[in-house]
């Protein structure tokens, strides 16, 4: 498998807060999505800032498109197309004078593809930004990051302000993106619902570690969660269970291997998991 | 780089509007009056506000998180400090322009207003080298002390920038006897001094950006 991005070991440490992102590792192959789940303050941002060196790594290697990018692979660079959460530009821009400073900026900037986006979003050109709605503004950036024709997108909260429409149009925009196997997309989201429609893949993090990573295939073929009482937890077998979180009348347990509980356990009842519910489970509940 | 610049300079372009509409009236009533200390705050003004606004610019841009997004854009960090530095000697040059347009209608209209045309060398000379030392120290101690504090460093700047202009001057009075050869090597020293620290300035305001995490 070829892939598009890879972490092995990345670590960071912030002495004044005392927050460490702790030996990251995944990898997204070509042709996927990513969703990168976690609560705030998880490290997600800082896993984000470490790709693409906004932040100076500790330790660790991280590869884009086969190699490791430094400050003066500006060619690396045109192959990334970045979102942040909020306001990406200055507010005395306009999306005209967006297109014209990101001409001078990207060798292969697409003015034709930047105007189809801000006439497919309803994006004022001649309107600053400041005066955008938070909404118009990731749709500006989200055209912005599209519009120099990038192999990987990488969206940290892009779709957080957006209205359930746009989000669903924006979706439809990034599986689009991915259709071109050599594109895949790392989503940075709070919105699992959204990752739930379009990610090929997704990555827990908490705490500044990685809790899981799996393809959502194996997330729904191989992992559940079973409903039990609390007197029945003793006679689950602890190499079955990675979390519980005790609730008022039942204890969720989530399973690693679905087919092998529905056989051992028979009289339990065993859903499937959804990322949300994972998430808590693996946040908030008790590690086995 | 072409991009960052044109940035650089639509941002410096709306504050340098409002500078010029001052400017543009106080430049018609200095250039009527006849008054050698207007015309001495006049040069002062235009060379030094010019190159303030472009200063400025740091500070609005790390209101958003375009800030940490043009670290993401296909351009080395010494771009970004690169671009500054350029828009700097580019407003310089806005400023210089004003002056020289007053000094040259009031010249018309009035003749020489100086002891003699040499002092005009000697006033541009500390106009653009107080710019200069104001871009050299503003920078480095910008990026090091954090750009949400970059008002306060733009005064400190200014102030050091005076101190080093009139140290300058004063020991260039001292060791030189007064006259032609003094005013002329006083300007050039001037200069000298203050291009010299705003190029030695540049890799050092490199080499702190580009330990920094955004």
């Amino acid at each position: 498998m070829e892939y598009i991005l890879e972490l092995e070991q990345v670590t960071k440490t912030f002495p004044k807060s005392g927050f460490t992102l702790d030996s990251l590792s995944f990898s997204l192959p070509c042709g996927a999505i990513m969703g990168f789940v976690g609560e705030n303050g998880a490290g997600k941002t800082t896993a984000i800032g470490c790709i693409l060196n906004t932040l100076k790594k500790d330790g660790g290697t991280v590869r884009l498109f086969g190699r490791e990018m430094s400050d003066q692979d500006t060619a690396l660079r045109e192959g990334i197309g970045v979102v942040y959460d909020g306001e990406n530009f200055p507010g005395y821009w306009t999306a005209a004078r967006l297109s014209q400073i990101m001409k001078g900026l990207y060798t292969r900037w697409d003015d034709a593809l930047f105007q189809h986006y801000t006439d497919r979003f309803r994006l004022p050109k001649a309107q600053k930004v400041k005066h955008y709605s938070k909404g118009m503004t990731m749709k500006l950036a989200i055209a912005a990051a599209l519009s120099h024709h990038p192999s990987l997108l990488i969206l940290d909260e892009a779709t957080s302000g957006l209205d359930p429409v746009m989000r669903d149009e924006m979706l439809d925009i990034f599986l689009e993106f991915v259709q071109d196997e050599r594109h895949s997309i790392l989503l940075s989201s709070h919105i699992t619902e959204d990752l739930e429609k379009v990610a090929d893949y997704i990555t827990f993090l908490h705490n500044g570690k990685i809790l899981l990573t799996a393809s959502r295939n194996e997330l729904a073929s191989r992992y559940a969660v079973m409903r039990c009482r609390e007197r029945e937890l003793p006679s689950l077998d602890p190499g079955d269970v990675i979390a519980l979180r005790k609730r008022d009348f039942q204890t969720d347990v989530l399973i690693s291997d679905k087919k092998a509980a529905q056989r051992k356990y028979r009289d339990a009842v065993i859903d499937p998991v959804s990322i949300d519910e994972m998430m808590l489970l693996l946040v908030k509940g008790e590690r086995v | 780089m072409k991009g960052l610049l044109k940035n650089n300079i639509c941002a410096t372009r709306s504050a340098a509007t409002v500078f010029s509409v001052f400017l543009i009236p106080f430049g018609i009533f200095a250039a009527a009056v006849i008054s050698q200390s207007l015309q001495i705050g006049y040069v002062m003004t235009a060379t030094i506000g010019f190159s303030f606004n472009a200063a400025s610019i740091v500070k609005n841009e790390s209101a958003s998180k375009w800030n940490r997004l043009k670290l993401t854009l296909p351009v080395r960090r010494a771009d970004v400090i690169r671009s500054l530095f350029v828009n700097q000697l580019i407003w310089l040059s806005a400023g210089i322009l004003f002056s020289g347009a007053e000094l040259g209608v009031s010249w018309l209209l009035h003749g020489c207003m100086f002891d003699q045309p040499l002092d005009i060398l000697s006033l541009f000379a500390l106009g653009i080298s107080m710019s200069l030392f104001m871009g050299a120290v503003f920078f480095p101690l910008c990026y090091a002390g954090g750009e949400e504090r970059s008002e306060a460093f733009l005064i400190i700047s200014v102030l050091c920038a005076f101190v080093l202009d009139f140290t300058i001057i004063s020991m260039a009075n001292d060791l030189l006897e007064p006259g032609t050869r003094a005013i002329v090597a006083g300007a050039v020293l001037l200069i000298a001094c203050s291009l010299l620290a705003f190029a030695l300035s540049y890799p050092l305001t490199v080499w702190i950006y580009q330990r920094k995490d955004y």
